[in-house]
């Protein structure tokens, strides 16, 4: 057991190397000069020289990657070109919001999506299965901040039964912080409650045609027992690798979340750094979030040893 | 579906060529029954009919726009700017006075040359990484852990970093989008290549003497297809949805191009106010997404009859 633990953990290090080297070598991949394009058309050629040493884009790509990559290994993630301030410090400012909008995304869309995709399973062929699937489909093809602005005008600006837009720190009390949070946390996890009640319905409908779960039946287990207890824990494992696969598309979407609910976030940090043209800070970014991916697919992969004694390595 | 089409050709094939004895035709194969086949299919897969349906109506949109839209999208009047929908200005204008109805019919063009782009392109550079890495050992390892790097960064923020690097164009969404979307289509191809490579038939082939090339073109491709065409589909539906974020981020297309994440992104500062300027585009695209995702649905279900029972 912690031989398999110890293999998995060492294991996600390749991939953050690779991941590292990708993200760094965006910078050489781009077609044409970045240094010109983040100076921007008004740049004199000194301004561009200037840009161009500090992303070390005059210096050999080897000697530049492997000076970077110990920086990043020192949790140094380089200084904002805008602000001059060091972009782990700027990260940290904006993590609250965005840990809370994708913590509350999450526990809404599972708590969501599982049991409309068991009921489904449970009640294929019926219209509502057909609701469900529908508004999967719906989910797949309604951009995130669409389903945001249309939350926002139905809810806040007609209803007026929550926040229009804005963040409270969870300090300033529970509520005020959900509150805020419920709209962009149901448009943020639109795409990904889709995403689980497909997966969820898919693996239910296997998992009741088993002979275990007749046998269930034939010794008169009630119908919920045997929906949640007995099959939604063997269909688990396809689940749960979905939630971690998704987590990609709850962190791009957030960008664009954050930006329609005004929450002051990474997301929100992100944007700015595009209208700055920041490339550090963007970089420094997509790093983070790129390795929190990984790690959060690395939490799965530990859980399924958790969900089914089976697997082992 | 198989049989109507397996069948047809051979009938044809056999069809006498003097036209005294195609009269009596229709009694060996009564017209009808290649109709009722396509009737038949519509059918049975109604998602492919109202997919494609909607989608070549926007395809037609995109073609002849500058036929159909009233004024240039891109002229300014300020002096009528955020009128609400009437019938002058079906949509109404936005900020600037620009006729919302013609910036969102032009909208469709970029919507679609992005989607279609991204697809073909993703599908192309994916199928040859898949190839090569399901039939050489010796780069699998090296390609695969490459692309569990790049699957691993969310793919609008690796548009985003490249979007910032490079002028704003269409080309270059193209380029950012289709690069976030390689990986997917290259573990699909290699995961199709390396069980196909164990079945009897190609093992056949490889006693036969054929070479490499020949089993991959012959044996390998046409089972690709299927999948590929269903994957293609969706890689479609969201590189549109990821033009649209870029551009309403401020990292896509340039401001000055009608395409829907701009008109949207122009609006934003008045949503609260003058909604349709969002509203108007945001169907569009919901709608265009939409039709793609249910022709992507049908066809797997079409294409691989043991899945439709499943998702």
């Amino acid at each position: 057991m912690f031989g398999y633990l110890l293999r998995r953990v060492l294991a996600t290090i390749p991939v953050m190397a690779i991941v590292a080297l990708f993200v760094f070598s965006l910078l050489y991949i781009a077609p044409g000069d970045p240094a010109a394009v983040i100076a921007g058309d008004q740049a004199s050629p000194e301004d561009v020289e200037k840009i161009r040493r500090s992303l070390g884009l005059d210096r050999p790509f080897l000697v530049r990657f492997t000076e970077w990559s110990l920086q990043v290994i020192r949790g140094d993630l380089g200084t904002s070109m805008f602000t001059g301030l060091p972009v782990t410090e700027l990260i940290r400012q904006r993590l609250e919001p965005t840990v809370s909008l994708m913590v509350v995304t999450l526990f809404l869309a599972i708590g969501v999506a599982v049991p409309a995709g068991v009921i489904a399973a449970w009640q294929a062929g019926t219209w509502i299965d057909r609701l469900v699937m529908a508004f999967a489909v719906l989910g797949f093809s309604v951009p995130v901040f669409i389903v945001g602005y249309l939350l926002a005008y139905v809810f806040a600006l007609q209803l007026d039964w929550l926040p229009v837009q804005g963040y409270t720190p969870i300090a300033s009390g529970f509520w005020p912080w959900l509150e805020n949070l419920i709209l962009p946390a149901i448009a943020l996890g639109f795409v990904f409650m889709a995403l689980i009640a497909r997966i969820t319905r898919a693996t239910m409908l296997e998992v009741l045609s088993q002979d275990y779960v007749r046998t269930a039946r034939s010794k008169g287990v009630s119908e919920g027992n045997i929906l949640f207890l007995h099959a939604l824990k063997n269909a688990a494992v396809p689940i749960v690798t979905v939630v971690g696969i998704g987590v990609a598309l709850l962190i791009g979407g957030a960008v664009v979340t954050e930006s329609v609910f005004a929450i002051p976030g990474l997301g929100r940090l992100t944007i700015d750094a595009i209208v700055r043209r920041d490339y550090p800070l963007i970089q420094g970014i997509v790093l983070m979030f790129s390795f929190t991916y990984v790690l959060v697919n690395l939490a799965i992969d530990l859980i399924y040893t958790l969900l089914d004694p089976r697997i082992r390595y | 579906m198989t049989t109507s089409v397996s069948t047809a050709p051979t009938l044809a094939m056999v069809r006498p060529e003097g036209p005294a004895l195609a009269a009596d035709l229709p009694d060996i194969l009564p017209p009808v029954k290649t109709r009722r086949g396509v009737t038949g299919l519509v059918w049975r897969y109604p998602t492919i009919a109202i997919g494609l349906a909607i989608l070549v109506f926007m395809l037609f949109i995109a073609i002849f726009t500058p036929l159909l839209a009233t004024t240039d999208p891109t002229s300014l009047a300020p002096a009528k700017r955020t009128r609400e929908p009437s019938m002058e200005y079906w949509f109404g204008t936005d900020a600037f006075g620009r006729d919302i109805y013609s910036r969102v019919l032009y909208g469709s063009r970029v919507s679609l040359i992005v989607g279609f782009s991204v697809a073909v392109l993703a599908s192309l550079i994916g199928l040859a990484i898949g190839l090569v890495s399901g039939f050489i050992r010796a780069i699998d390892g090296i390609l695969m852990r490459i692309m569990d790097g790049i699957m691993s960064i969310p793919p609008i923020l690796l548009a985003i970093a490249l979007m910032a690097l490079t002028r704003a164009s269409v080309e270059n969404v193209v380029m950012a989008i289709t690069i976030a979307e390689v990986p997917r289509v290259t573990r699909l191809v290699r995961g199709v290549v390396l069980s196909l490579r164990e079945q009897p038939y190609v093992d056949a082939a490889v006693a036969a003497g054929t070479h490499t090339p020949m089993i991959i073109l012959r044996h390998i491709l046409p089972n690709t297809l299927a999948p590929m065409t269903v994957q293609a589909t969706y890689v479609c539906a969201s590189a549109m949805i990821v033009e649209a974020i870029l551009s309403f981020i401020g990292a896509g297309t340039p401001p000055i191009i009608p395409s829907w994440g701009n008109i949207m992104a122009d609006g934003r500062t008045l949503w609260q106010v003058k909604p349709y300027i969002i509203l108007f585009p945001a169907i569009f695209l919901s709608v265009t997404v939409l039709a793609v995702n249910l022709l992507g649905d049908g066809l797997r279900d079409a294409l691989d009859p043991r899945m439709a029972k499943r998702l």
